[in-house]
């Protein structure tokens, strides 16, 4: 078993039979569908430095994507969801050439391209082919069992690509490039065509998880599924956990999903307060997540 | 033979009395002690002012039956207090997905009542039906929500969007001297809709649409707009919006000098006091609306408080003047109050089957309740057309459609 890959297999058999023991499968499915995306973002933010604002762009995407598959091809969902996935990398392939830029500025024109293709898909010319503005509702195939295991099996596969990418040639020619590019291409490493495949495969993680979400809940209207929330979650769960690791995230997700569900149930009053000192702290203290804490007293994170 | 059949009734008796008294004594250990009453809230977002004032109305029908030592459930033949269990939802559908499935699966409430509006109400109906809870869903219109398939859901207060205009559409034609109409409309579900029908009743009539545009429902800038509808010389003007793009367009109307003879808005027959705070009450002088209650009154109520009592006691209860919203979660309240009153269980299909069997009998504040049989959509109240009439530095409104409740001729063209 290749390192961290027994860790991969515990959060899946964990989500597996959670929901024989506890009753809100919502909270379940959500929190995988955070997982799936914060592992996304992992495979861009952790391994090529990138950090997509508009992440949130491809989900959508594949939301859409997965749904106009059921609603004008007749597919079956689970076909569908691999209709979404590729038009969340086909959308990927349009905006390939955002890698050209950095930092601030590409996490700013991703955010940008995510509205664009929000418009696109929710404009009212477009009604017969995406419903415009006004929602889809698939009703008709709505499954929230078969939703729930088919996540399941998207986050495994979210966690076997991450496993992949921390113990490949792959991983770490992406880890050189994050580091420094140049110096990677000097050493031999396709930089364009490697940072490609990262993204492509980020978009496509995010296309399943926005695909699935659409069966699962079956009526929603376009704002929802595009909303910049869901990338901000995403991106903060990932930091919070630590990027560039397999646990990173997981905690991350387990640990803030988990408290944003706990307090806004139990002490919605002190939301904004306790989610927001929990960010402040992390931040100020610990900005490469909290594996970096274990990595501090030489614990190998996977 | 008859001693013996005596003897067998008479053991029979002996061995059915610990029993029955079992059962009674089951019977009452069964009596809940409370009836749970589960809802969700946006406290920020978009929906939060909306949402708030819907929870208002809805905490003060709570309020009122607890005060009078509970709601009347048939089921135990008992008065029961009513527990409103409230979860928020932060304008968020994913987080409300979560949080009605709190509601149904760990906080196990008897009774599930939507959200405010279409958005926050569509991740219910999937929810509710797979958990086979009845979903009272109080102001989420989207026609979407409401199929042949799914008997776990019922519309309790607004009629379902696109039946909105049906009175306009009619005020239109039979007006006589408007024959060219503008509509713009923001382009969502809610809006969207009423646009359809609008023109879809509007065709053939005689009445011509001579502009009809839809805009992003983030449209806050209306002055470039209003100059092209002005050039399609239109007798009427139609603006279907969210309250945001209603004031957006009537204060860009009245900063841009432009008058028309006919201009409607939706919302400020819903939040007068918001609208009339941020464009003027002389902004709204002989515009044109859809009047609900406060500004609507049914007389005909024969279930619940008539409006002018709520109106005092729910000043007297929260210091403010209620508003459509807060009328619209009374109204739920009510809603749940007579399901309770008439069915013989708690099962939610019983409790939707007594829906229908008071559905049509039933005139709230909130006029007739009535709903489609076969979907659970809302189709007893209709919305009339309305008219601002400035009075003083106020404005009060005038009934002018459908002739039945008209107070009043339209003044038209507008002064």
């Amino acid at each position: 078993m290749p390192r961290g890959g027994w860790y991969s297999v515990g959060v899946v058999l964990m989500f597996a039979v959670l929901p024989f023991v506890y009753g809100n499968h919502a909270l379940l499915f959500n929190m995988m569908m955070y997982l799936v995306l914060a592992q996304g973002i992992n495979v861009l933010f952790g391994f090529t430095g990138y950090l997509p604002f508009g992440y949130v762009g491809f989900f959508g995407t594949g939301a859409y994507g997965t749904s106009l598959a059921i609603l004008l091809l007749h597919l079956p969902p689970l076909p569908a969801l691999l209709v979404g996935a590729a038009a969340a990398m086909l959308v990927g392939l349009v905006l390939a050439p955002l890698l050209k830029l950095s930092g601030a500025y590409f996490a700013i024109a991703s955010l940008a391209a995510s509205e664009v293709v929000y418009y696109i898909v929710s404009n009212p010319h477009l009604t017969p082919l995406t419903q415009g503005p006004y929602g889809i509702s698939l009703v008709q195939t709505y499954n929230a069992a078969q939703s729930y295991a088919v996540m399941v099996a998207v986050l495994a596969l979210a966690l076997g690509a991450v496993v992949y990418l921390r113990n490949s040639n792959l991983g770490l020619a992406l880890q050189a490039i994050r580091e420094e590019p140049i110096s990677a291409g000097f050493a031999g490493i396709n930089v364009v065509r490697e940072r490609t495949r990262a993204w492509l495969l980020s978009a496509a993680l995010a296309g399943l998880a926005g695909g699935v979400y659409a069966w699962h809940v079956s009526v929603f209207y376009p704002k929802p599924v595009f909303d910049l929330s869901i990338s901000v979650f995403a991106i903060v769960f990932t930091l919070f956990g630590g990027a560039a690791t397999l646990l990173g995230p997981v905690v991350g997700t387990l640990l803030l999903y988990g408290l944003y569900n706990w307090i806004g149930i139990s002490q919605p009053e002190y939301f904004q307060l306790v989610f927001g000192i929990v960010i402040v702290v992390l931040v100020l203290f610990l900005p490469n997540g909290l594996m970096s804490l274990l990595r501090r007293i030489r614990v190998d994170v996977p | 033979m008859t001693k013996y059949l005596r003897l067998r009734r008479w053991l029979l008796a002996c061995a059915a009395l610990p029993m029955v008294l079992l059962g009674a004594a089951a019977s009452q250990a069964a009596v809940p002690k409370e009836i749970r009453i589960g809802t969700l809230y946006a406290d920020s977002g978009p929906f939060a002012t909306s949402s708030l004032s819907q929870l208002a109305g809805l905490k003060f029908w709570v309020n009122e039956v607890n005060r009078q030592g509970g709601v009347f459930v048939r089921a135990y033949g008992r008065k029961i207090p009513v527990r409103l269990v409230t979860y928020n939802d932060r304008s968020s559908t994913t987080t409300a997905a979560t949080l009605y499935n709190q509601l149904i699966t760990e906080d196990r409430v008897n009774i599930l009542a939507a959200d405010f509006g279409s958005v926050l109400t569509s991740v219910a109906v999937p929810i509710a039906r797979e958990h086979q809870m009845l979903l009272f869903d109080q102001t989420g219109t989207g026609a979407a929500f409401f199929t042949r398939d799914n008997p776990y859901i019922v519309l309790t207060s607004l009629p379902t969007s696109a039946r909105w205009p049906y009175a306009l559409a009619d005020f239109l034609k039979a007006q006589g001297k408007i024959r060219r109409v503008a509509l713009l409309y923001a382009t969502n579900d809610f809006t969207g809709s009423q646009a359809q029908t609008l023109r879809a009743r509007l065709q053939g009539s005689g009445v011509k649409l001579v502009f009809d545009h839809g805009v992003p429902t983030s449209t806050s800038s209306y002055a470039l707009l209003l100059h092209n509808i002005q050039a399609s010389r239109p007798d009427a003007v139609i603006e279907f919006g969210f309250p945001d793009n209603d004031i957006a367009f009537l204060h860009d109307l009245q900063a841009s000098g432009i008058k028309f003879k006919m201009v409607f808005t939706i919302f400020p027959g819903q939040l007068l006091a918001l609208v009339q705070k941020n464009v003027g009450a002389q902004t709204l002088a002989y515009t044109y609306t859809y009047p609900t209650p406060p500004l609507l009154v049914y007389n005909r109520v024969n279930y619940g408080m008539g409006l002018d009592r709520f109106s005092r006691a729910f000043h007297a209860a929260t210091g403010t003047q209620p508003n459509f919203l807060n009328i619209a979660g009374f109204n739920t309240g009510l809603i749940i109050q007579k399901t309770l009153d008439t069915a013989p269980n708690l099962r939610q299909m019983t409790l939707r089957r007594s829906v229908m069997r008071f559905s049509g009998k039933l005139h709230t504040l909130d006029g007739a309740f009535r709903i489609d049989a076969t979907t659970g959509a809302q189709i007893g109240e209709a919305l009339p057309v309305g008219q601002f009439i400035p009075v003083g530095k106020g404005l009060t409104v005038r009934m002018v459609y459908p002739p039945a409740i008209a107070t009043g001729r339209p003044a038209y063209p507008a002064p």
